[in-house]
């Protein structure tokens, strides 16, 4: 069935865009080599590959879109029809058959020219032959373009109709435009269609759906009907009247009572006996809507007289209001339970219903005594049953005694408890009863278990109770320990304020002021004075030496008390600072100066060497000078596909 | 919010097509960029139309018929004869302008060119079968000598019956069959063997275009003249000789 797939047709391309693709593939999907010394068999076949490739695409192309399109006749009549009303048939078969005619030419064509390219002895006129096939090709399709277009409208437009089963059970909602048809099926299915006060506001069929009685239903809305004789409707009237057609539903003609749609009730009287032959054999309802501005018997005399006269031919009418909710259940099982029925009685009738049938059997126990049993029903369930008939409002909720008492409202779970006594709902349980604890009691096994551990306790002496003298020592642990705690917890505060996004650096490679350092290890009780000489005290090699100038000892091996003093790798190369010719004759104050902002250039320079030397490597990803590993020997793009323009490099 | 994406689209649609006529490469650029060629000559033709509006243009109609500058007006009229001598060359024309043809001269073709050789016999060395490789036209009425005896062999392929025929003064383009070949202009041998080529001279059924001479008779034979190649474009071409 043809139903769901108006979603899938193919996109059809336009004229020029086909062709583009078409000819665009042809050049990519077949050898593109030749030369004018090959032997002419190869010539010529790979010429008449190219024309018969081409051809090839051509058809597929097109079959596609011929097979993907419904065909009229195939579908069911209520689709047919609706897309005659929305796409003139006419129009749309002329369209397809051209298709056809293209893609038929397209094949003879390709075939005389390939016949014609076998008397092909030279390269030359194998090309032109090729050359001309391709053209008259895309020539024949240039033809199509307005077919190609008008086609591609129709497939967008297919694509956003609502599907509708013609087959299940569907109700059906008809009427003047404004009487309230959009709003009854927004209230009673999940359709969320609009609802404006202007005349034609629904421009096409909606669908919605719903349930009753464990069925899913679809209720259909249309857009309002006026008034005229068949051949002057428009577009879109003619939709609602194929609906009405061509649906087997239920049908609920929508009248509205308080003639706020702009017709009188007269007229709207006029419109059902005119579209009357449309109902025949259908389930009917009338709905009076929008009772709550005004009821039946409220009407004038003659409109009374109207529904009166409904009443006595024998159709149902039910006055409804999709503000207020009145009657719209009411309605909606009446259509329903009504529908069912026609149903069944219309399957009863056909021959299939005999097969089903006579496979069904009743089997009803055989008395044995005169003694009456009739099912059992509890009351409960039929109460159950009764409410959702009646569709009995429902208790109060929590959220409704919340929203009453506003403020006052307090969450009070313990009156839903089931107590033997009622009266006690409210009141706090103890915590304590005649000497026993009632948590022990909430696991009955417990307490005889809590018995046990207490006996071995008491044995063991735990309960006995010293009097601890404390001596200075403890009293120094003591304090020691809470201390420590202190410190923890603020340890504790301080890593937790520390933002620990992204990567951190090891504490060792941090650099430590020395007066933290000394602060932190003399609050923690070592004596941090006169540390002058310790090894973490020593600063750079020069600026120590600037104190012990006088002694010029060569730079290599320097006699130092402490084995860690060599000057640090990244500064052990820079020329020696110190080393100050010997026929100068600056004066040493000045001297110092010069050599110490000398040094920090030369030293700022030889920084700036080694990282720019690391640079490229860096980029690369090597490990080092010495790095020679390539990550992709064999790149798939430089070596696979053809050779297109391009440099080595990148293709 | 369709409305705003709408707008912003559109504002990027220029950046991206600059964007792509400067990166694209190879093939689909030349195409590309003969597209984008004709685009810019016609909008530059529009500008121009509308600029036309505003700038003032010369009035060609100001000028009267056979107004000459001052530098080319005569000295003396025409002598007697000159206008003797342009008789006579008018004549010698008309005398051989009987066969006035769209294409007068046209590349003659060798016989290696239209005749292929076919080895024959035993052992392959008789050489005097020939095939044609040329598009050629057998009448209705055509059927072989017996293989083995004929001499030119005009292949089922290369035989075509219609031709496509352009009148010259209506501009239109009809598909009329050929009802024979008149003349091949580079040999009468190919003109029997009925082989057509560029310049041939044919004649075609024009009943078709259901025209009628003076005295009310109804023309149904017409020549025209072959303007393509045949063998190249799978189709004959031709003008109606008017």
């Amino acid at each position: 069935m043809a139903l769901y797939n108006f979603k899938k047709i193919m996109v059809v391309p336009t004229a020029k865009d086909f062709i583009d693709i078409t000819l665009s593939k042809t050049q990519r999907k077949t050898p593109t080599v030749i030369h004018k010394h090959y032997q002419i068999h190869r010539i010529r076949h790979f010429y008449m590959r190219k024309v018969k490739f081409t051809q090839q695409n051509y058809h597929d192309r097109l079959s596609q879109i011929l097979t993907d399109f419904p065909k009229l006749d195939d579908v069911h009549p209520f689709y047919a029809d609706l897309m005659n009303v929305l796409y003139d048939k006419d129009h749309f078969k002329l369209a397809l058959g051209q298709i056809n005619i293209a893609k038929n030419l397209i094949d003879n064509v390709a075939k005389d020219y390939v016949r014609l390219m076998k008397y092909g002895d030279s390269l030359y006129r194998c090309k032109q032959l090729k050359r001309a096939a391709l053209g008259r090709m895309c020539t024949i399709l240039k033809r199509q373009k307005q077919s190609l277009e008008y086609l591609e409208q129709v497939r967008q437009h297919l694509s956003r109709l609502p599907t509708i089963d013609p087959n299940t059970r569907t109700l059906l909602l008809c009427g003047y435009p404004n009487v309230g048809k959009s709003s009854f099926i927004n209230k009673v299915t999940r359709a969320d269609v609009e609802v404006q006060p202007y005349a034609f506001t629904t421009k096409s069929l909606f669908v919605g759906h719903m349930d009753y009685k464990y069925l899913r239903w679809q209720v259909v809305d249309t857009p309002g009907i006026l008034d005229h004789p068949l051949e002057e409707r428009n577009t879109i009237e003619m939709q609602a009247i194929t609906a009405l057609a061509h649906l087997r539903a239920a049908v609920l003609y929508v009248m509205d009572v308080s003639e706020q749609c702009g017709h009188a009730l007269s007229q709207q009287l006029e419109l059902f006996n005119n579209i009357r032959p449309l109902f025949a054999n259908k389930p009917l309802i009338v709905m009076a809507n929008k009772c709550d501005v005004r009821k039946i018997s409220e009407l004038s005399e003659e409109n009374q007289k109207i529904f009166v006269d409904l009443i006595a031919e024998g159709i149902t009418v039910i006055e409804t209001s999709s503000l207020t909710d009145e009657g719209v259940m009411q309605v909606k099982a009446e259509a329903c339970d009504r529908l069912l029925a026609h149903r069944v009685d219309t399957k009863m009738k056909t021959k299939k219903v005999h097969d089903v049938l006579n496979r069904l059997h009743l089997a009803v126990p055989t008395k044995r005594d005169q003694k009456e049993r009739p099912p059992f029903i509890p009351e409960g369930a039929l109460l159950r049953r009764k409410a959702m008939e009646m569709d009995a409002p429902k208790r109060k909720l929590e959220r409704d005694l919340e929203v009453e008492l506003g403020d006052d409202y307090t969450l009070d779970l313990q009156k839903y408890w089931d107590l033997m006594n009622p009266e006690e709902k409210q009141d706090k349980i103890p915590e304590v009863w005649e000497g026993h604890n009632i948590a022990d009691y909430i696991d009955p096994e417990i307490m005889t278990d809590l018995e046990q551990e207490e006996e071995l306790r008491e044995k063991a002496g735990e309960y006995v109770s010293e009097e601890e003298s404390e001596d200075e020592e403890m009293q120094e642990i003591r304090q020691l320990a809470s201390q420590i705690r202190e410190k923890r917890k603020l340890k504790i505060l301080t890593s937790k304020e520390k933002d620990t996004q992204g990567p951190r650096m090891p504490r060792t490679a941090k650099k430590v002021e020395r007066a933290t350092l000394e602060k932190e290890m003399a609050d923690l009780g070592l004596d941090m004075t006169d540390k002058d000489d310790s090894h973490y005290a020593l600063r750079s090699r020069s600026l120590v030496r600037k104190r012990k100038r006088e002694v010029s000892a060569p730079p290599t091996s320097r006699t130092r008390s402490q084995s860690a003093s060599r000057p640090p790798r990244d500064q052990s190369g820079v020329r020696d600072a110190k080393v100050v010719p010997s026929d100068t004759k600056i004066a040493p104050k000045r001297c110092v100066h010069w050599t110490l902002s000398y040094f920090s250039q030369m030293l700022k320079k030889v920084k700036t060497m080694m990282k720019s030397s690391q640079k490229e490597m860096n980029r690369q990803g090597k490990k080092g000078e010495s790095d020679r590993h390539v990550f992709d020997v064999k790149p798939k793009h430089l070596h696979a596909g053809k050779r297109k323009s391009g440099s080595t490099s990148r293709r | 919010d369709h409305h705003e994406r709408k707008r912003k689209k559109e504002s990027r649609e220029v950046h991206e097509r600059s964007h792509k006529a400067r990166k694209m490469i190879g093939l689909k650029a030349k195409l590309y960029h003969k597209q984008r060629h004709a685009e810019k000559i016609q909008m530059k033709k529009t500008i121009k139309m509308h600029e036309q509006r505003k700038s003032k243009q010369k009035d060609d109609d100001k000028t009267p018929e056979g107004a000459v500058p001052a530098y080319l007006l005569d000295r003396e009229g025409q002598s007697r004869a000159k206008v003797l001598s342009n008789m006579i060359k008018q004549k010698r024309k008309e005398k051989a302008g009987k066969w006035e043809v769209p294409l007068p001269k046209v590349r003659a073709q060798g016989e290696t060119e239209v005749l292929k050789v076919i080895r024959t016999g035993k052992r392959q060395k008789k050489a005097w079968k020939r095939m044609v490789t040329k598009v050629c036209f057998v009448g209705d009425g055509f059927t072989r000598k017996p293989p083995k005896y004929e001499r030119f062999i005009r292949p089922m392929g290369l035989r075509f019956k219609k031709a496509h025929v352009t009148h010259p003064e209506l501009k239109a383009t009809f598909c009329l069959p050929i009802l024979g070949v008149k003349k091949n202009p580079s040999s009468s041998l190919y003109t029997t063997l009925g082989v057509i080529t560029k310049g041939t001279v044919i004649e075609v059924n024009v009943s078709e275009l259901g025209l009628v001479t003076q005295g009310g008779k109804v023309i149904w034979g017409k020549y025209a003249q072959v303007t393509n190649n045949p063998e190249n474009d799978g189709c004959i071409n031709a003008v109606l000789l008017v």
